[in-house]
């Protein structure tokens, strides 16, 4: 455990180092940018600022995994297996993708109205924020799941696993099988009936999605360091 | 540490890389491992090191603590020398300032310790060498696998390293190595092995000496003055102090040849303490 957290935080020092970061980082703000305005709906921007960041966490999540040269991965493996690598990788670049989150649903739910879609009920705003919380990190953990499925070292090319991110991250985000789908849509059903639900379900979904995404990544590598 | 029937292919299907690796390697050992280009040296060791898992066979009772060179180490770490080394230290284990103190202490003893707060990218490949060299050794781990670690230094550090590595396996470390120069620590390797093309692994040389045995500590008290007894194994190594205390480090098979001789010995020696050598004592042995 101390070694995982030891390797979290290198991989954390090296993301924000290499600026690997940034890109995400501005395709979530123009995300936010282009679908959240002042005073809309607070549940329906809430559910934007975490559907927005499913393939932001992602992208995080590559940039984490492919962040070391071999050579310095393999130091890094010898020093504490393989699998922890990976692990603190994946880990790294949902921490990273969480952060982003919480700002955005901080700042999403300063600017929009505690309102229903419709604006005839009033929502609670804290328990929207709560609820808006557990949306972020239902989608966290989700596009981490997708950055860990569709990277080094179960996809090794870099072309296919570019396609296999972006391609995985709508599909997250379309399916309705999908947490993170069924987190979003439970924010924007509850803004249109004006009650506040927590998306507990689709939450405990994506940590068993995230779980299981990083248990077959971190057996792969440690196949194959 | 044992490696049991180790194999190791890429794919399944494709062509063995490694296949029977049997290696019984004890704490305390020197492996130098031999090899045309290709033939899997470096596969081997990265199998040793824990990076790469065998497809057949296991590897057994790998030291907790491992510290691996690479052949070549591109530096394109968006870290300084000693920000690096810091983390790896930590990663092993070590409190940050531990780490750090512990990353600086090496960059000095291989003359790179003005690089410390230099940006890996900024580094030449020597300089870089030197951080790859010491990122192994921070945390004093008990496993050291060098693949042509030596490649790329300046002579000074060449023979730190020789020397360290000297140290690291006379404090019970296992160290594994592959290299270039034939004569590279020459006399010191406990075991050579060849891998050949398809896989092989054999001992390059005689079998014999292939363990550095266990070690026994003795200690005894003689009247002041009196010099080493007589009779003892040739193996053992007395150290005598003028007070008449002797510390005697012996290979255990020797051990009791030696408290024979001690109790033997007019005038004769009183014996404090027998006791095995643990990992970390060896070098003051």
């Amino acid at each position: 455990m101390k070694a995982t957290l030891a390797l979290t935080r290198y991989q954390l020092a090296l993301l924000v180092r290499s600026q690997r970061w940034l890109a995400p980082l501005l395709l979530y703000v123009g995300l936010l940018a282009v679908g959240v305005r002042a005073g809309q709906p607070v549940l329906d921007s809430l559910g934007l600022a975490a559907a927005a960041l499913l393939p932001v966490a992602a992208w995080l999540v590559r940039g984490c995994v492919t962040a070391e040269p071999t050579a310095a991965r393999h130091c890094a493996a010898a020093a504490a297996g393989a699998w922890r690598v990976h692990l603190a990788g994946v880990t790294a670049g949902a921490v990273m993708a969480l952060l982003f989150g919480c700002t955005g649903a901080g700042v999403v739910a300063w600017l929009s109205a505690p309102r229903s879609t419709d604006g005839s009920a009033a929502v609670p705003l804290l328990p929207a924020v709560a609820a808006g919380l557990c949306g972020v990190l239902a989608c966290v953990l989700t596009g981490a799941a997708v950055g860990a499925l569709g990277n080094r070292p179960l996809i090794r090319s870099r072309g296919y696993a570019v396609c296999a991110t972006l391609l995985g991250s709508v599909a997250a985000l379309a399916l309705g099988a999908s947490p993170a789908n069924a987190a979003v849509t439970g924010l924007v059903h509850g803004s249109t009936r004006g009650e506040v639900q927590v998306p507990w379900l689709a939450l405990l979904a994506a940590v068993v999605v995230a779980g299981l995404a990083a248990l077959a990544a971190c057996v792969a590598a440690a196949r194959r360091g | 540490m044992r490696l049991e029937n180790v194999g190791r292919r890429y794919r399944a299907g494709g062509p063995w890389v490694l296949r029977g690796v049997n290696l019984d390697l004890r704490a305390g050992t020197l492996l130098r491992v031999e090899g045309g280009n290709g033939t899997g040296k470096s596969t081997l060791l990265r199998l040793m090191a824990g990076i790469d898992a065998p497809s057949a066979g296991r590897v057994r009772a790998r030291p907790r603590t491992r510290g691996y060179v690479p052949e070549r180490f591109p530096a394109a770490l968006p870290l300084t020398a000693l920000g690096y080394l810091t983390h790896l230290g930590r990663v092993r284990g070590l409190g940050k300032r531990a780490a750090a103190e512990e990353g600086a202490a090496w960059l000095e003893r291989f003359g790179a310790g003005q690089y410390a707060a230099t940006r890996m990218r900024e580094l030449s490949k020597g300089s870089a060498q030197k951080v790859a060299v010491a990122q192994a050794l921070v945390g004093s781990p008990g496993l050291l696998v060098l693949d042509e670690a030596w490649t790329g230094l300046d002579q000074h550090a060449r023979t730190v390293l020789d020397t360290v590595v000297r140290g690291r396996v006379a404090s019970g470390a296992t160290v594994a190595f592959v290299d270039h120069d034939p004569a590279r620590l020459a006399g010191a390797p406990d075991l050579t092995v060849r891998v050949a093309p398809g896989g092989l692994v054999t001992a390059a040389e005689p079998v014999e000496g292939v363990r550095r045995p266990a070690m026994t500590r003795i200690e005894a008290l003689g009247a002041p003055g009196a010099g080493a007894p007589e009779g003892l194994p040739g193996s053992a190594r007395p150290r005598l102090a003028p007070n008449g205390e002797l510390a005697l480090t012996v290979p255990e098979a020797d051990s009791d040849a030696a408290l024979r001789a001690l109790l033997a010995a007019r005038p004769g020696w009183h014996i404090r303490s027998v006791r095995p050598l643990g990992e970390r004592e060896g070098d003051s042995a």
